[in-house]
């Protein structure tokens, strides 16, 4: 067999011969990845059911994907061994802590969970309210009930987050921040440090939305008035050496004056500084969700195109098997290809 | 206000001693820090391990292990949290709380400060913190996200900054920007005078285990059944994969070539490949690296030394670390790792981006792959203005620079403002707790 000049090609378009095709190098996302254009490239392309090979495709790439993500190849369920110097008295476990080790769930039904409960908070807030309560209390008697309210993500997640959810949590943490700021206002009147106050009330932060804080719900200043000492939001966007309470100022002689120092043309551009008031509010953000901190696909990515490789040695993968989809890079790897593709699917 | 501080932490004396705990799903890096010694850490490896033999090890029992041929784990930790706490409380038992425990901690006269990762699910903060009071039942104890201690580090001391001997140490570090690359996932972590902003962190679901389990499966298919092996394939990854600087080129050179026109590079290894003789598991536990002998064909190696399994490992070597810069070489539908640092940065106010980018720290066991810090920084120019200054470290030590910068922080003044003691949690409940880690240290100084 030769070799069809195979390492040669470079083409922008899709030949198809029986049985396999060269496909472009750096061609556009597999349809895979891309379900949107499947219907379109189904069209463009006259070859062996399309939706089959890319239905194919979708579904290795997905199983790959989570074979890759499983802590083992086999599912260990092994057994904890006993202790030979004998354990401590082992039947004083707490209601909670029992339940705790008692539990099998995985990682996954945990996510879930609180996915559930996320939706739940957006039809029902009160019933959220209360199931988040019930399981957040110690086992020990109590002497002050504990307020419930779940660590709402309550900012625009990274990467298709659940946005509705979120603000659904948001409206149901907003009444139990109404009563706060009430009773807040009763306790402190004056504005002054109040540790004690804030250390009682955290998600008073937690609630805060993303948008403008009201003075109201800032949390309390340690600093007397340190509004007034606040430079004008004007001076501090212009000042580098900027005025901040929260970062001090740098302190280092400042460079040697320099002829070019004057030229325009030369003038580095040096962002303005954060304001303390945004600093602020960025330093006592509550945490994003599990899935919101997750990075999504941007449209960064969705510019460079998506590399493919050969199946089985790992370089381009430049020719493509139309019975499955997978990329090899060249004749011979198709070969070697081939023997697993008639046993998984058959000639 | 120093004042005010104090008068609130009245009651009983902090207790002297502070167990530190960074739980990783892979090792446990745990200590003790007494006034103003910290001890180095133990590293122990967290799971229940069974061998072919069906001999069991518990943590680190697993040091007593030779033969590491089709050894399963269970581990307590998923995606970086504790799951299962039947498994974590039995490691812990063992290695901490136990009469003859070899690390052996009192809880009722210690303080906890336990690294978590960031993003975590409250149902399993809650378990955590019920079974640190309930069930282990400790003085008190302050629950915080790994990467943000990494700021009570000397920061300016890991990029070699030029000073002076009494220049003072900044602690926390002002502004960095923490990479922590794990077993579980990889997270980007702005933070600002110890405080991370939190809207920024974001996580890319690619760490060590997935590239271990990448690396086994390109093995499996291209030489033998290693499914098996995850151990094994393991060392092997530790021992030979780097991040290329140049995939391109480093990808042409590792190509066969076509049927009967194999190219040079590929004959010579082209200072890419590598040979690895694996563990026999009669004689050697542990694979061994070697340099490729151009010419010599495997067969001919074979046959020399019939005992011997070796592999040539070529692409393998950089396409794995690969998955932290391009995750869509798998089809995963998440941006590198410079781009994740791109997202990060997006989501905060561009006055601090300056900050950030000349301060970024890379920890976590993968940090310690060759190339990886000029990776990130070469991509990263790429990404942002040329005035932009990026500057890209890593600690000495990467694996347990969140445990040395948690035991900093059990020694600064912050660790009193954060810790909840075992009386607050029973009179004000664990919702109050929670609430109490999740605030963090709010803004004021
Ligand atoms: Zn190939
Ligand atoms: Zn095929």
């Amino acid at each position: 067999m030769n070799n069809f000049g195979v390492i040669e090609i470079a083409s922008t378009t899709t030949k198809n011969t029986p049985g396999w095709a060269y496909v472009p190098d750096t061609g556009p996302l597999p349809a895979a990845l891309q379900p949107t254009n499947r219907k379109r490239a189904a069209r463009n392309q006259p070859a062996l059911s399309l939706s089959d090979l890319s239905a194919r495709e979708e579904t290795r790439i997905r199983k790959d994907l989570e074979a890759l993500d499983r802590d083992s190849h086999r599912d260990a369920n092994i057994t904890i061994p006993p202790r030979p110097g004998g354990s401590r008295a082992q039947n004083k476990h707490t209601p909670n802590v029992r339940k705790i080790l008692q539990s099998q769930k995985t990682f996954a039904n945990h996510l879930d969970d609180y996915q559930a409960l996320l939706a739940l908070a957006e039809s029902n807030p009160a019933a959220a309210a209360a199931m988040n309560a019930a399981q957040a209390k110690p086992s020990t008697p109590i002497a002050a009930t504990p307020k419930s309210a779940s660590p709402a993500p309550t900012v625009a997640p990274a990467g298709g987050g659940s946005r509705r959810s979120a603000a659904a949590a948001k409206r149901a943490a907003a009444k139990e921040k109404q009563e706060q700021e009430k009773k807040k206002a009763r306790q402190t009147p004056k504005q002054e440090p109040d540790p004690e106050t804030e250390a009682n009330n955290p998600q008073q932060q937690e609630d805060q939305p993303d948008v403008e804080m009201p003075d109201a719900t800032a949390p309390p200043q340690p600093t007397p008035t340190p509004n007034a000492e606040e430079p004008n939001p004007q001076e501090t966007q212009s000042s580098y050496p900027r005025e901040s309470l929260i970062l001090p100022a740098y302190t280092k002689p400042p460079p040697r004056p320099h002829p070019g120092d004057a030229d325009p043309l030369l003038v580095s551009y040096i962002p303005p500084f954060p304001s303390d008031d945004e600093l602020r509010e960025l330093m006592t953000a509550p945490p994003l969700s599990y899935l919101e901190a997750r990075a999504g696909w941007g449209d960064e990515q969705r510019r460079y195109p998506v590399r493919v490789f050969c199946a089985v040695c790992g370089y381009w993968g430049r020719v493509k098997c139309m019975k499955c989809g997978v990329r090899v890079c060249a004749l011979e790897c198709l070969e070697a290809h081939r023997e697993e593709c008639v046993t998984r699917y058959g000639l | 206000m120093a004042a005010s501080r104090k008068s609130r932490a009245s009651g009983p004396p902090p207790p002297a001693a502070t167990f530190v705990l960074d739980n990783g799903a892979d090792t446990i890096k745990a200590g003790f820090v007494t006034g103003n010694k910290t001890d180095a850490p133990r590293i122990i490896p967290n799971c229940v391990a069974r061998d072919r033999h069906r001999k069991t090890y518990v943590g680190s029992e697993l040091e007593k292990c030779r033969d590491f041929g089709e050894i399963a784990f269970r581990r307590p930790v998923e995606k970086g949290f504790v799951v299962s706490w039947e498994a974590q409380k039995e490691i812990w038992d063992r290695e901490f709380f136990d009469d003859k425990a070899p690390q052996r901690c009192d809880p009722s006269e210690t303080r906890l400060v336990l690294a978590e990762q960031p993003n975590a699910l409250p149902a399993l903060q809650t378990h955590c913190d019920q079974m640190v009071f309930e069930e282990f039942g400790f003085y008190s104890y302050c629950r915080g996200i790994g990467p943000a201690f990494n700021a009570y580090q000397d920061i300016q001391a890991i990029f070699h900054t030029p000073r002076t001997p009494d220049t003072p140490v900044d602690v926390p570090a002002e502004v960095i920007l923490v990479i922590d690359s794990g077993y579980s996932h990889t997270t980007v972590t702005p933070i600002v005078q110890g405080r991370p902003l939190h809207q920024a962190i974001r996580r890319l679901d690619v760490g060590g285990r997935l590239m271990t389990n990448y690396l086994t499966r390109l093995l499996s298919v291209r030489h033998f059944d290693m499914r098996n092996e995850t151990f094994i394939a393991n060392e092997m990854k530790e021992a030979v994969c780097y991040v290329s600087l140049d995939f391109k080129g480093d990808l042409e050179k590792t190509w066969k070539g076509t049927r009967g026109d194999r190219r040079d590079d590929y004959l010579s290894g082209a200072g890419i490949a590598k040979d690895y003789v694996l563990p026999d598991s009669h004689t050697t536990f542990h694979g061994v690296v070697r340099d490729y002998e151009p010419g010599v064909s495997a067969r001919a190696r074979k046959a020399a030394v019939s005992t011997e399994d070796v592999l040539t490992l070529r692409n393998e070597r950089f396409v794995v670390p690969e998955l932290l810069f391009n995750p869509s070489d798998i089809g995963m539908r998440q941006p590198g790792l410079a781009d994740l640092v791109m997202q990060s940065l997006s989501a905060l106010p561009i006055g601090l981006w300056p900050g950030l980018l000349a301060n970024i720290v890379v920890v976590g066991g993968n940090a310690s792959l060759d190339n990886f810090i000029q990776r990130l920084q070469m991509e990263l120019l790429e990404r942002v203005p040329d005035e932009c200054v990026v500057r890209v470290a890593r600690p000495q030590d990467p694996a347990i620079s969140t445990w040395l910068g948690a035991a900093n922080f059990a020694r600064h003044e912050h660790v009193e403002r954060l810790a909840v003691t075992k009386q607050e949690y029973e009179e004000h409940g664990a919702g109050w707790v929670a609430r109490k880690f999740a605030a963090g240290l709010g803004a004021e100084t």
